[in-house]
């Protein structure tokens, strides 16, 4: 019996240390478009007549020896203070493999393949939720080398910069690049760190900053965000459940329409009121159920884009 | 009269002990308490800042403790300032305003005499550079922190946050 009572203390301790802890951002580093561009690590394609060059991170990883060692070091940095990266190119790794074994599954009964929308595989390959967006060049000075260095952490869904470290290394006329490439990335780790401490402090004190956007179903119900209720548009009432419920009533609303709001810098709580870690999909699905009740009785649907963006889509499920 | 001698010199040292230890706590109290400068002085090996720092005393001697102890406590509450090409400025451990005067116990004892500071200085550069000033010395050394493990060990006490604290 004491056994009992033990294990179900001990169930119950672990349950609220998870729901007591706020949802933990993924970071991913990720070369920039420039790296790439400068490095011939691109490919090229026809966008119905105009050309688009898109970074060809792939590439770049089988042929850049530098590039793993810098990813690398920043990896084990980060994860000795407790946040480990997605590394970038097991992901890539991963997304292959998934898609080719994916594939390959069929029934064996009717032979039907795996459901899967463009919007699921989209969804895939988005990731990280702070992408820490990475530049060097190396440069000459007479005999001597240096490096230019340049990480930026970016904030997939408000696209915000909320971190960064900048510099040029000491010339050296002997040191190899990547001796160079590590000293830069020791020399400007703390400060980057730093930057992120504050972003997330601010998290804890503000909320978290995200991104919402309704939008209405064509399906020929006639439902748009105009529709009155009481006197008030549709899109009023929205607005009225985003002052209600955001960290101190923040959010700006970017733009809209009767059928589209798009609102940013919205400041959700970190814990619904059950005291549940809540990100963007959870905070939008509260929306939900409130349009869902009289007098509105409107059904909707949830799709989150990672931890800080969600659509709230309006009409059907 | 030999006997005499050995007498007398034994006293003097017996007298001087008191003037020895209070040249060496005024030392101490001269680093903790006057104005400091603390700048990079290179990249350190992984896991270390190489520091330059200055400060002012009324002794012409530098010892190791007066030196590493001014190191210790401008990586936790000053930062680094930058130096020359390659060596930027550094955060302070300590970025908390408040945090100085909350964990004051912990911190006295951090700094006190043996304290546990000591075991983050690594090495202390013999070449001292001495300036005089206005009655006092300026005295400038190169210090090797282990602010890796300084931070670690700060988080474990609860004294400064981690970067994966909260979540």
């Amino acid at each position: 019996m004491k056994r009992f009572f033990v294990f179900v203390f001990a169930f119950v301790a672990c349950v609220a240390g998870l729901f007591g802890q706020a949802r933990k951002p993924t970071l991913m580093v990720v070369p920039s478009d420039v790296w790439c561009n400068q490095n011939g690590y691109v490919t090229t394609y026809d966008n119905q007549g105009s050309e688009v060059v898109v970074p060809d991170y792939k590439k770049a990883f089988q042929n850049s020896p530098d590039l793993l060692l810098v990813i690398g070091k920043i990896n084990t940095l980060m994860a000795d203070r407790g946040f480990p990266l997605k590394n970038l190119e097991t992901v890539l790794r991963s997304i292959e493999q998934t898609t080719a074994q994916n594939n390959l599954i069929s029934s064996s009964t009717s032979g039907s393949g795996l459901a899967e929308s463009p919007l699921d595989r989209i969804r895939q390959v988005a990731q990280a939720d702070i992408i820490l967006q990475l530049t060097w060049t190396v440069n000459k000075n007479g005999p001597k080398s240096y490096v230019t260095y340049n990480l930026q952490g970016l904030d997939a869904y408000t696209n915000k910069q909320i971190a960064g470290a900048q510099g040029s290394g000491e010339p050296s006329m002997t040191a190899d690049v990547p001796v160079l490439l590590e000293e830069a990335v020791l020399a400007n780790m703390d400060n980057f760190t730093a930057r992120l401490q504050s972003y997330f402090d601010d998290l804890f004190a503000n909320g978290r900053e995200v991104a919402v956007t309704i939008r209405v179903f064509d399906n020929g119900s006639g439902l748009n965000l105009d529709q009155d209720y009481d006197g008030y548009a549709l899109s009023e009432i929205i607005d009225e459940w985003m002052y209600n419920n955001t960290v101190e009533h923040r959010f700006s609303k970017l733009g809209g329409s009767e059928n589209y709001i798009n609102y940013e810098q919205v400041r959700i709580p970190l814990y619904n009121t059950r005291g549940m870690a809540m990100d963007t999909e959870g905070f939008v699905r509260e929306l939900r159920r409130y349009l869902l009740k009289e007098p509105y009785n409107i059904d909707s649907k949830v799709i989150p884009m990672g931890l800080g963006s969600a659509t709230l889509i309006l009409g059907e499920k | 009269m030999k006997n005499l001698k050995i007498t007398l010199w034994v006293s003097l040292a017996i007298l001087m002990l008191p003037l020895d230890l209070s040249a060496k706590n005024k030392a101490d109290k001269d680093a903790w308490n006057y104005q400091y400068e603390i700048q990079c002085a290179g990249t350190g090996v992984d896991g270390t800042y190489m520091v330059k720092v200055w400060f002012y005393s009324k002794s012409k001697k530098i010892t190791v403790e007066q030196a590493g102890k001014v190191a210790v406590h401008g990586v936790v509450f000053k930062g680094v300032t930058g130096g020359l090409q390659g060596c930027p400025s550094q955060p302070a451990l300590m970025r908390d305003p408040v945090g100085k005067e909350a964990h004051k116990d912990y911190f006295q004892k951090f700094f006190a005499e043996n304290g546990d500071y000591a075991k983050y200085v690594l090495s202390v550069s013999p070449s001292v550079e001495r300036v005089k000033v206005k009655g006092q010395w300026k005295l400038g050394a190169v210090v090797q922190v282990a602010k890796d493990q300084l931070r670690k060990d700060l988080e474990a006490a609860g004294i400064i946050k981690g970067l994966s604290s909260g979540f």
